[in-house]
C-alpha cells in the first residue's frame, strides 16, 4: 500500500460519505417538499378510518408538526446512527419491514446478476470467435436490442412461453425455482447487454493495439492471444460497471417483483408509492443510494490494485493508456 | 413498361443517394421507422377509420386478421388504433423528459465546466448524488411526489437523467475550453459569457445531440414501465406502456402484449440505431 493509494482512499472514502448524506437529504426534499401534501390526504382519507385524535398521534409520532428543517435534522440524525424510523402506515419499525422482504430481493437481484455476467460474458467474448460470416455482427446486435426491450415484456413473454404455453412453472407460485428462474433471467437480461457493451467495446480496443499486433506477428492463434492477452485488460474495468449494474437491478426489481408477482423490496416501494408510506421510501431509496456508493466505492478501491497501469496521482485515478475512457466512451456508462 | 423502368430507375438514384450520405441501410430503416411514428403521432385518423375508445362488444379479443391487424381487445377496441392513437402521448412524454434533462442537465454541466473552481465542485457532488440514485427508483419517487399522470411521469423520467446530460456536457466544455479558438477569443477581448454562447456552448452541445437521441429511447421505455405500474394516465388512455399492462391481464391473448410491445422496441431500436450512427458520423 503505497502512501498514494491512501490518500486516494481516504479521499474517495470521505466523497462516498458525503454524497450518501447529500443523497439522504435530497430524497428528504423530493418527498416532502413538493406539492401536494401526501401525509394528510392519506391519512384524512375516510376509507382509512383514522379519528381525528389517532391522526393527531401520527403526525406528532412522525414529528410532521415541526417545521421541514427541523423534521429533516431529527430524521437524517437518526439515519446517521441507523435508525429508519416508523412507517407511517403500520406504525412498525421500516427496518423491520425491509428485512422482512430483503432475503426474497437479495435472491433474485443475485441470480438475476450471476446470469446477466453470464449471457455478457457468452456474448462479448463470442464476437471474438465467431467469424465475420457466421453471425458477429448479430451476436453485437444483441446487447442494442436487449436495452430496447421494456423490462416487463421480457417478464411477460417469458411467463407466456415458458408459463403458460410449457408449464414450467405457475404464476401463482411465485417462489418456485422456475419462477425465481424466469423472473431472474427477466431482470438480467438489460443488465447483461451493459456489461456486454463495455466488455465488446474493451476487446475491440484492446485486440487494435500495438502489443496484440505484435502478439500476432510472433504467430499466436486469435484464441492463445485472447486468452494470454486480451481477456484481462479487458475484463477488468467491467468491475467499475458492476455498480451501475446493482443500480439497475435494484430499479428493475421494482417491475420485475411486479410481472411475476414476487414480493421483495420491489412490491414494498411499490405498496408504499400506493399508500403514500414516506418514511419507507425515504429509507429504500437511501439504502439503495449506500448500496450503490459503497459498491462504487468498493470497485473504485480494488480497482487501482487490480490494474497495475493505473497510477494515482494526488488523489486521483490516472490511466497512461488511452483505455481508461473506455467505460465513458460506450453508451453504457454514458446512459446509466 | 415504362412505368416499372421508371420507378426501377428511381430506386436507383434513391439508394445510390443514400449510398453517397453514407447512410447505412439500417439507418434509412430506423428513419422510416421514426417517420412512421411521427406521422402516426400527429395524424392518428389518417392511418386508422376506428375509434380508439368505443369497442364493438361482439368482436372481443379476436385474433389478428385483415380487418384488425394488431386483433382486438377485452372491450372490442381494435388494437392497432389503441397503438396509434397511444402514440402521441408516448412520444411526446419522451419529448418532455429528453428536453428537462437535456436543458437542465446541459445548463448544470456548461457552468461546471465553464466556471470550474468552487461552482464545479458543488454540482459535482450534486451529480454524484442524482446518479447514486438508481434511476427508475428516482423517477418513481418524483412521479409520486408530484402526482400520478402521462406528463409528471415524462417530468420525473427528465430528472432522472440530468446527471448523465451534465456530465457528459460537463466534460464537452472543458474540452472545448481548452481549444485553441476559444483561446483566442479571449485574446480578442471576447467577454466570458460572449465566449460561453458564441463559441462553447454550439461546439460542445454537438455531442449532446447522439445522447438526447439515445435518452428517446431510454425515455419511452421508462415512461412505458412507469404507464405500466399505473403511474401515468388511466385508461381510456392508450400509452403504449398502459396497453402492454393491459395485455398482461389476458395473456391467454397474447396479441395484446406482443403487438404493442413490438411497436415500442421497433421504436426504440430505430432510435438507438440513429444514435449510434450519430455519434460515429459526428
Amino acid at each position: 500500500m503505497s502512501h498514494a493509494y491512501l490518500a486516494y482512499a481516504a479521499k474517495r472514502l470521505a466523497q462516498a460519505f458525503v454524497v450518501i448524506l447529500l443523497a439522504y437529504v435530497l430524497t428528504f426534499v423530493v418527498v416532502s417538499i413538493l406539492p401536494g401534501d401526501p401525509i394528510t390526504n392519506v391519512l384524512r382519507d375516510p376509507q382509512n378510518g383514522f379519528t381525528e385524535d389517532e391522526i393527531k398521534a401520527i403526525i406528532a409520532a412522525q414529528g410532521l408538526d415541526q417545521p421541514i428543517p427541523v423534521q429533516l435534522w431529527t430524521s437524517l440524525s437518526h439515519f446517521v446512527i441507523g435508525d429508519l424510523g416508523l412507517s407511517m402506515r403500520s406504525n412498525r419499525p421500516v427496518a423491520t419491514l425491509i428485512a422482512e422482504v430483503l432475503p426474497s430481493t437479495l435472491i433474485l437481484a443475485s441470480a438475476a446478476f450471476a446470469i446477466a455476467l453470464l449471457l455478457a460474458v457468452t456474448i462479448a467474448y463470442g464476437t471474438q470467435f465467431v467469424p465475420k460470416r457466421l453471425g458477429q455482427g448479430l451476436l453485437r446486435g444483441f446487447p442494442s436490442l436487449f436495452l430496447s426491450v421494456p423490462n416487463f415484456v421480457i417478464g411477460l413473454v417469458l411467463i407466456h412461453v415458458f408459463g403458460f404455453q410449457l408449464g414450467l412453472f405457475r404464476v401463482i407460485a411465485p417462489n418456485s425455482f422456475w419462477a425465481t428462474f424466469f423472473a431472474a433471467v427477466a431482470l438480467g437480461i438489460p443488465v447483461s447487454a451493459r456489461i456486454a457493451e463495455v466488455l465488446i467495446a474493451n476487446l475491440d480496443k484492446e485486440s487494435e493495439q500495438e502489443y496484440a499486433a505484435v502478439a500476432r506477428g510472433r504467430g499466436l492463434t486469435e484464441m492463445r492471444l485472447f486468452a494470454k492477452h486480451l481477456l484481462k485488460p479487458s475484463s477488468l474495468p467491467v468491475v467499475t460497471v458492476i455498480a451501475l449494474a446493482i443500480g439497475e437491478l435494484l430499479g428493475g426489481s421494482l417491475i420485475t417483483e411486479t410481472v411475476f408477482g414476487r414480493t421483495g423490496i420491489g412490491s414494498l416501494v411499490q405498496r408504499s408509492v400506493s399508500t403514500q408510506d414516506l418514511p419507507v421510501l425515504q429509507a429504500v431509496v437511501s439504502l439503495a443510494a449506500v448500496v450503490f456508493v459503497l459498491v462504487n466505492l468498493i470497485a473504485d478501491l480494488v480497482y487501482p490494485l487490480l490494474d497495475p497501469r493505473i497510477s494515482l496521482i494526488g488523489g486521483r485515478r490516472v490511466r497512461p493508456t488511452a483505455a481508461d475512457d473506455s467505460a465513458a466512451a460506450t453508451p453504457a456508462a454514458v446512459t446509466s | 413498361m415504362t412505368l416499372a423502368s421508371f420507378s426501377s430507375a428511381s430506386r436507383v438514384t434513391t439508394i445510390s443517394r443514400l449510398t453517397a450520405l453514407r447512410v447505412p441501410p439500417t439507418v434509412a430503416l430506423s428513419f422510416a421507422v421514426i417517420a412512421f411514428v411521427i406521422a402516426w403521432s400527429l395524424a392518428p385518423d389518417l392511418f386508422t377509420s376506428q375509434s380508439p375508445i368505443v369497442g364493438v362488444p361482439a368482436e372481443k379479443l379476436l385474433s389478428p386478421n385483415t380487418a384488425h391487424w394488431f386483433g382486438t381487445d377485452h372491450l372490442g377496441r381494435d388494437l392497432y388504433t389503441r397503438v396509434v392513437y397511444g402514440t402521441a402521448s408516448s412520444v411526446t412524454s419522451a419529448l418532455i423528459a429528453v428536453a428537462i434533462a437535456a436543458v437542465i442537465g446541459g445548463l448544470i454541466g456548461l457552468l461546471a465546466g465553464f466556471l470550474g473552481g468552487w461552482v464545479d465542485i458543488v454540482l459535482a457532488r450534486l451529480v454524484d448524488v442524482l446518479l447514486a440514485i438508481p434511476n427508475f427508483l428516482l423517477a418513481v419517487i418524483v412521479v409520486t411526489a408530484i402526482g400520478f399522470d402521462t406528463t409528471n411521469a415524462a417530468i420525473a423520467t427528465g430528472i432522472s437523467a440530468v446527471a448523465v446530460f451534465a456530465r457528459v456536457m460537463r466534460s464537452e466544455v472543458i474540452k472545448t475550453r481548452q481549444a485553441v479558438f476559444v483561446e483566442a477569443a479571449f485574446l480578442m477581448g471576447g467577454s466570458r459569457w460572449h465566449i460561453l454562447l458564441r463559441h462553447v456552448l454550439p461546439n460542445a452541445s454537438r455531442s449532446v445531440l447522439p445522447l438526447a437521441v439515445l435518452q428517446f429511447g431510454l425515455s419511452i421505455l421508462v415512461i412505458a414501465s412507469l404507464a405500466f405500474l399505473g403511474y401515468g394516465d388511466p385508461p381510456p388512455a392508450s400509452d403504449w406502456g398502459l396497453l402492454i399492462s393491459i395485455g398482461k391481464d389476458y395473456l391467454k391473448w397474447p396479441w395484446l402484449v406482443y403487438a404493442p410491445a413490438f411497436v415500442t422496441i421497433a421504436t426504440v431500436l430505430s432510435v438507438n440505431r440513429i444514435s449510434r450512427w450519430l455519434r460515429k458520423t459526428d
